[in-house]
């Protein structure tokens, strides 16, 4: 392996900026780091280049440990975005510059220099000041002067972010040719989707300071495991769907649909489905469709992009058909559609026309968070639930919806719940929990009044049958708080005296668990005693945390655990239930 | 087809108005007056006015006051640049608070600054009485005039070096230390070549103002004729004697002397901006 970097964590201000990454970047890869402004992209770069320290975590180039090595010896080179060029120096004197500075003689130091200019394509520019170059030329430089001293790894931020579309291309393809030539593993940081699958051989997508997915540009586009991939990588719809033992089911209408791959069995619930925009099939009439159905819909807008055009389709006949996710209520999100050419020349369309829609290609992601509920004995309370801060950015971050359900009673056999309820701590919420268990909720989340963002996400089960069902729970709940996630192992005391043993093992298979299956990482705190008084402990210790909750037996949540679901003094609580039997049966795979 | 003669419009009015003022304004207040200094001069017999301005007791006014105006503006180059680095560089409690401390010597009549530094360096002022016994004497020696100058011409170089630092960017540096460049290395052939010219402007305006400084000076110098009297408290005196011409002949080698060190000064500047742009 060329680059290790080992559960690297970088706060600012105590908020982690940079939390618990851990990548492996093998030899002569080209590596490229993808997200958002202030995902932490380019602290992460900036730390390997060794400009930022870390505090935590290890990172080494090569088999050698540089966690501790300054900047200047760690053999690296950077390119930046604005080029960082020593403006009153000569191109020549630029690029040389590394290799003054280990005084290598004259002769040689000129050889280089040539040799570099060739590899990026400008020679003769030698006595050239940077101000007289054009902006794809200082970056040409900039990259030459990177690899004078032949660094062993090559690191670039953003390096085409100040330049226009058609030099940018150029630049890419003299970038990519320069990387293969001397086969230098190469990391790149962007936040263009575009760039980083013309260029990558592996693209790891951060959002919040984590690490997403890392895999080949295709897998990450045709099998996303996170909403956030899903939608960041090209534009996705997102539909929700009921999933069971007979296949996927949207509203009335089951689906089939190639590549609907089954990753779960059990009871029926409810998931995510994405379908790109060019796997959407349109006919005039559902008969014609040589795919799956999946729903009528009305075009509302038709634009020509050149090779494609591309179709805003309005859903009709809900709640009996797919339901769209997105930004807005319910009834405002739209299903986008590229449609080639030769498509469109076969059934030309104008905005109003009515279609059937069908899908080419479904993919499930193996979120265990699908939607929010909001629950309270009336719409209206259910109403001021959903606008709970909470709630509302979390619904907002994973691109889903907050649904409103009047409960009042808690009698009868209700409709099935599906995603995860949510509820109002109080005195009467531990029944309403249990109540909600029995009646088909899989996950309920109790909230306080305005509590806040968790800043430390606590992560406990009273058994280890739900240890992979909360693991996921809580990976899905993390990749969009940029929290800590801390696991809570709580053993008796007076236990087998052959000392703590066991309890260790278990810590560090949970880990190790969180870690490969969920790319979660995770802290572990072993604690002795009586469950529900250490996690109060743990809990009040400070402000603005949260405990993921797993429980096998639906009367816990009224019993044991009931004191953590007050009012007062009130912290989230996400409780994940699991039948004892869905012991045999293989939990979601992430 | 195109109109003769109509340039591209400007928010201020034309060249032709701009260059008239700024030939008027210099000529009214500056030229004129010089014209007329050099004029007065020029009304003595030749012999008489070399007598006056190489007169043992002019001579030595003149080695005081430049001397002591270029160590001034020596020193305020070296100090101002690190204060000037430490307010752009760094955040700490109070930096605003010296940032208009800065200020001060610009706002304050020079004669305040004056009487407040001999009472503080007087062989019984706060800092005086702990340099006396060391044998150093400031106040009413050239060290004391020294000091007044830099405390007069320090804003200069600050405020002139100020947005140059801030303009040397962090990645620079940073792409410097990752091509292995020590933290020396980078001072030297990244940041003071980018802050240079800026901290040269800073030097010429300090030296300037010191050369020109009265009011601070007369009461720290002590003024003793061939020993700690500067030229213009000699010009003072000739007036204060009603000798306007031998003032006036005292000005125009003043005047001569700034001219001739400012425009080397200044070819200095142009000289190193070249050598630093294609350095070899």
């Amino acid at each position: 392996m060329s680059i290790v970097l080992d559960q690297v964590t970088k706060r600012y201000q105590d908020q982690p900026v940079v939390n618990d990454v851990s990548i492996d970047v093998g030899e002569g890869e080209f590596f490229v780091l993808l997200g958002p402004s202030g995902s932490g992209k380019s602290t992460l770069l900036r730390a390997i280049a060794g400009l930022t320290g870390i505090d935590h975590g290890r990172i080494s180039l090569h088999g050698r440990d540089v966690t501790h090595v300054r900047a200047r010896d760690r053999g690296v080179g950077l390119v930046f975005q604005n080029y960082a060029l020593f403006r009153h120096m000569t191109v020549a004197d630029n690029i040389e510059f590394a290799l003054r500075v280990r005084r290598m003689k004259r002769a040689d130091r000129v050889a280089r220099r040539k040799e570099l200019l060739k590899l990026v394509a400008l020679e003769d520019l030698d006595e050239r000041l940077p101000g007289q170059l054009s902006g794809g030329q200082q970056q040409r430089v900039a990259v030459a002067r990177a690899l004078a001293h032949k660094p062993q790894v090559l690191l670039l931020d953003e390096p085409f972010g100040a330049l226009d579309a058609k030099i940018r291309e150029e630049l890419r393809r003299t970038i990519r040719a320069v990387q293969r030539e001397l086969g230098i593993t190469t990391v790149l940081v962007t936040h263009d989707q575009e760039e980083a699958f013309a260029l990558a051989d592996i693209i790891g997508v951060m959002n919040h300071g984590r690490l997403l997915e890392v895999g080949h540009p295709h897998d990450l586009y045709a099998q996303p495991a996170t909403r956030f991939v899903a939608t960041f990588l090209g534009a996705a719809n997102l539909l929700l769907a009921r999933q069971s033992v007979d296949g996927i089911r949207f509203g009335a209408t089951p689906v089939t649909a190639q590549g609907a791959e089954r990753l779960h069995v059990g009871r029926e619930h409810e998931v995510v489905a994405v379908l790109r925009p060019e796997e959407v099939e349109v006919a005039e009439a559902r008969e014609q469709l040589s795919s799956d159905y999946i729903a009528r819909g009305a075009v509302e807008d038709v634009a020509f992009t050149g090779a494609l055009e591309r179709l805003r389709v309005r859903l009709l006949d809900e709640p009996s058909a797919a339901q769209l996710l997105g930004a807005g209520a319910p009834g405002e999100a739209r299903l986008e559609i590229t449609r080639t050419q030769p498509e469109r020349r076969e059934l030309p369309l104008r905005a109003g026309a009515q279609v059937a829609l069908g899908a080419r290609r479904l993919h499930i992601l193996p979120t265990p968070i699908s939607s929010f509920l909001a629950c309270a004995p009336t719409e209206a309370e259910a109403e001021v639930l959903a606008r709970e801060p909470l709630l509302e950015s979390l619904s907002t971050r994973m691109k889903t919806r907050v649904g409103l359900r009047a409960i009042d009673g808690l009698e009868g056999t209700p409709e099935p719940f599906a995603g995860v309820a949510a509820i109002s701590a109080g005195d009467n919420a531990a029944a309403t929990v249990e109540w909600l268990l029995e009646n088909g909720a899989g996950e309920v989340l109790v909230l306080p009044r305005q509590a806040p963002s968790p800043t430390r996400v606590y992560i406990h089960w009273a058994d280890e049958a739900v240890r992979r069902a909360t693991l996921a729970v809580s990976a899905s709940l993390l990749r969009h708080v940029s929290a800590e996630a801390v696991y809570l192992g709580i053993f008796p005391e007076g236990g087998p005296a052959a000392g703590r043993a066991v309890p260790m093992r278990k810590l560090l298979d949970a880990r190790s668990e969180a870690q490969s299956v969920h790319g979660l990482e995770m802290r572990t705190e072993l604690a002795i005693g009586e469950a529900v008084s250490e996690i109060t402990r743990n809990l009040s210790a400070a402000s603005a945390q949260m405990l993921v909750l797993g429980i096998t037996d639906i009367n816990e949540a009224g019993t044991a655990y009931r004191s953590l679901l007050a009012a007062q003094p009130g912290w989230p609580v996400l409780i994940v239930y699991r039948p004892q039997e869905s012991r045999i049966s293989p939990e979601i795979a992430a | 087809m195109r109109m003769v003669g109509q340039r591209e419009p400007n928010v201020i009015p034309g060249f032709g108005i701009t260059l008239g003022f700024t030939t008027f304004f210099l000529c009214a207040i500056v030229l004129i007056p010089l014209a007329a200094l050099v004029l007065k001069a020029g009304g003595m017999e030749w012999e008489r006015f070399v007598g006056v301005i190489t007169s043992p007791r002019a001579i030595a006014s003149y080695k005081l006051s430049f001397g002591a105006s270029l160590l001034a503006a020596s020193v305020n180059m070296i100090f101002g640049f690190v204060i000037a680095w430490t307010l752009v560089r760094y955040d700490f409690p109070g930096r605003k608070i010296i940032d208009a401390i800065i200020d001060m010597p610009f706002a304050l009549p020079t004669a305040v600054s004056g009487i407040a530094l001999t009472a503080v360096f007087a062989a019984n002022g706060w800092i005086g009485q702990y340099l006396e016994p060391l044998g150093i004497k400031v106040a009413f020696t050239w060290i004391g005039i020294t000091v007044a100058l830099t405390l007069i011409g320090m804003p200069f170089v600050v405020r002139t070096v100020q947005p140059a630092i801030q303009e040397v960017q962090r990645d620079l540096e940073d792409a410097a230390e990752t091509l292995g460049a020590g933290r020396f290395y980078v001072f030297r052939r990244i940041i003071v070549p980018t802050v240079l010219p800026a901290l040269l402007t800073g030097f010429t305006l300090a030296f300037a103002r010191a050369v020109g400084e009265y009011g601070s000076v007369i009461f720290i110098a002590g003024n003793l004729p061939m020993k700690t009297e500067i030229t213009p408290l000699l010009i003072v005196i000739r007036l204060e004697e009603f000798d306007y011409a031998g003032a006036a002949a005292l000005g125009v080698v003043m005047l001569a002397i700034s001219f001739v060190m400012l425009l080397a000064i200044n070819l200095l500047q142009v000289w190193g901006r070249k050598r630093l742009m294609v350095s070899r």
